[in-house]
């Protein structure tokens, strides 16, 4: 209770010192609260964007193919690399090398590819979401316990059984930790290919705004792409603490 | 060697090779023995004897490299968990499940619907001396709690054949002392088959019907006592004393083969 006090009293102070420094600065470049109320009510009664809803659909069913994409082939390619030991000491090295270029390098290529409609964002939301999801499923093999395995065997377990009943609750946290952060991932991979190049789409929205220097309908395009990623989170954390409670 | 009830194992001519970095090694090399039903047979010798690839090979996790190991008459070559239990040196507990949850698991995986698994668990959970422990995981269990629901797990399956690999080799000496007196109740209650690893003597003495003394790699059969005398045994006597010395003697041997 009190966290909350005082991270309501954190906001609004962060919220006077923008108001504030808002007014002394050019306002095309710097809005403050009291002009961004306006402009996000309008954007919400449809009236500054008409697309709105649309380009928000368009935006989830982007994020939502791409983190599918990038869930079947992460749990596929975590697996496979994790399973065999050859397999993923040649690939792991690679992927980690990978791992490490900042993905908006591909950015232009994938967009040459795909084009700048839907499949350039999914293909870059996947991107960016695959390798955390990849890399959780290696660490999450190497994390099972192999005397855990054998004590399975001895009791008659084959395959499948040590699958689902050794090495998915060993590994569970950090593959859950790992759909998390790759959740994150699409979206901020989704959001970003949309300001870089798009024909619709809340990102493309966000350009418009700031391109005409529309800076309080941006800040309030912002406001509600926030609300976005963190509901999206929220609802990971959710399933993260639910996996949790049903390992302990 | 004749067992004194009838036979139930029998390891004829048995050899494993390890392939390691610095070429093959010879881990078990041509052994036989035969346990009849109802021994508690030990195995003892010293560390990298082979004494715990037998037990995985009679446990069906290790294959031969020659010779067969016979369960019944029938060769073994896969685990078989409804003629086999095997108990392992540290325990092996799933973290994620209770101790209950963990005496289940070999239930589990033999289809035993969920109501009677766990009505057979939680009668386990007496004698063994949880019953005040079912809802725990592992983590809140001391080393030798974890390994009575170890045991547990494998009585819980009602197998004919006990095969424990130093259960209580990573607990201290009080503890091991009563886990011993413990385990020789259950075993003249439940009338099973007990393969049983150790370095310890006094658990070979204790509570053995059979010792085999094993050599240094590769390991083969050294020498085999038989104890005839009655349970429980007094560790002080005159003739505990001459056997202790007399096995002692001969693992000493061995052991400074091992070290050299």
């Amino acid at each position: 209770m009190r966290v909350l006090w005082l991270r309501l009293g954190l906001l609004a102070a962060l919220l006077a010192v923008w108001e504030v420094a808002g007014r002394a600065a050019n306002p095309l470049l710097a809005v403050p609260p009291s002009a961004v109320l306006p402009a996000l009510r309008d954007l919400l009664l449809l009236r500054s964007y008409p697309e709105l809803p649309a380009s928000l659909w368009l935006t989830l069913r982007e994020i939502g193919a791409a983190y599918m994409l990038a869930v079947a082939a992460g749990l596929g390619c975590g697996f496979m690399l994790g399973m065999h030991r050859l397999v993923g000491r040649v690939w792991g090295p690679m992927l980690a090398a990978l791992y490490a270029v900042p993905a908006v390098v591909w950015y232009p290529s994938l967009m040459l590819f795909f084009g700048l409609e839907a499949a350039s964002k999914i293909a870059f939301g996947f991107l960016l979401g695959f390798f955390p999801i990849t890399l959780a499923v290696l660490a999450g093999v190497r994390q099972v316990n192999p005397q855990l395995v054998t004590v399975a065997h001895a009791y008659g377990a084959g395959a499948v059984t040590v699958f689902r009943r050794v090495m998915l609750p060993s590994m569970l946290f950090t593959l859950v930790g790992g759909l998390r952060t790759g959740l994150a991932l699409c979206v901020i991979g989704v959001i970003v290919g949309e300001i870089l190049g798009s024909k619709a789409g809340i990102g493309t929205l966000i350009n418009h705004a700031y391109g005409l220097l529309r800076t309080a309908d941006y800040v309030a395009l912002v406001l509600v792409t926030l609300v976005l990623v963190v509901g999206s989170d929220v609802l990971a954390s959710l399933l993260e603490r639910r996996a949790q409670r049903w390992t302990e | 060697m004749t067992a004194a009830r009838g036979e139930l194992i029998a390891i004829e001519g048995v050899t494993k090779r390890y392939l390691t970095s610095s070429g093959p090694v010879e881990a078990l090399h041509d052994v036989s023995l035969s346990v009849g039903e109802g021994d508690f047979c030990t195995l003892i010798g010293p560390s990298g004897c082979g004494k715990s690839t037998l037990l995985g090979m009679l446990g069906g996790l290790v294959a031969p490299d020659e010779g067969r190991l016979l369960v019944d008459g029938q060769p073994v070559t896969t685990p078989d968990p409804r003629r086999v239990a095997t108990v392992f040196q540290d325990a092996g507990l799933f973290p994620w499940r209770t101790a209950l949850q963990n005496v289940e698991f070999g239930l589990e995986l033999q289809g035993v619907p969920a109501a009677r698994r766990r009505r057979t668990a939680s009668e386990l959970l007496g004698p063994l001396g949880l019953s005040g422990f079912a809802e725990k995981y592992p983590r809140e269990l001391s080393g030798g709690m974890k390994q009575r629901v170890a045991i547990g797990r494998a009585l819980a399956i009602d197998a004919k054949i006990l095969l424990m690999d130093e259960p209580f080799g990573a607990l201290d000496e009080q503890t091991r002392v009563l886990m011993g007196e413990w385990l020789l109740d259950i075993w003249r209650r439940t009338l099973k088959t007990v393969i049983f690893v150790t370095h310890s003597l006094h658990e070979a003495l204790f509570l053995s019907t059979r010792v085999a003394v094993m050599t240094a790699r590769p390991g083969r059969i050294k020498s085999m006592l038989e104890l005839s005398m009655e349970y429980p045994r007094s560790m002080e006597s005159p003739e505990m004393a001459a056997l202790r010395a007399k096995l002692w003697s001969e693992i000493r041997e061995e052991s400074l083969r091992a070290m050299r």
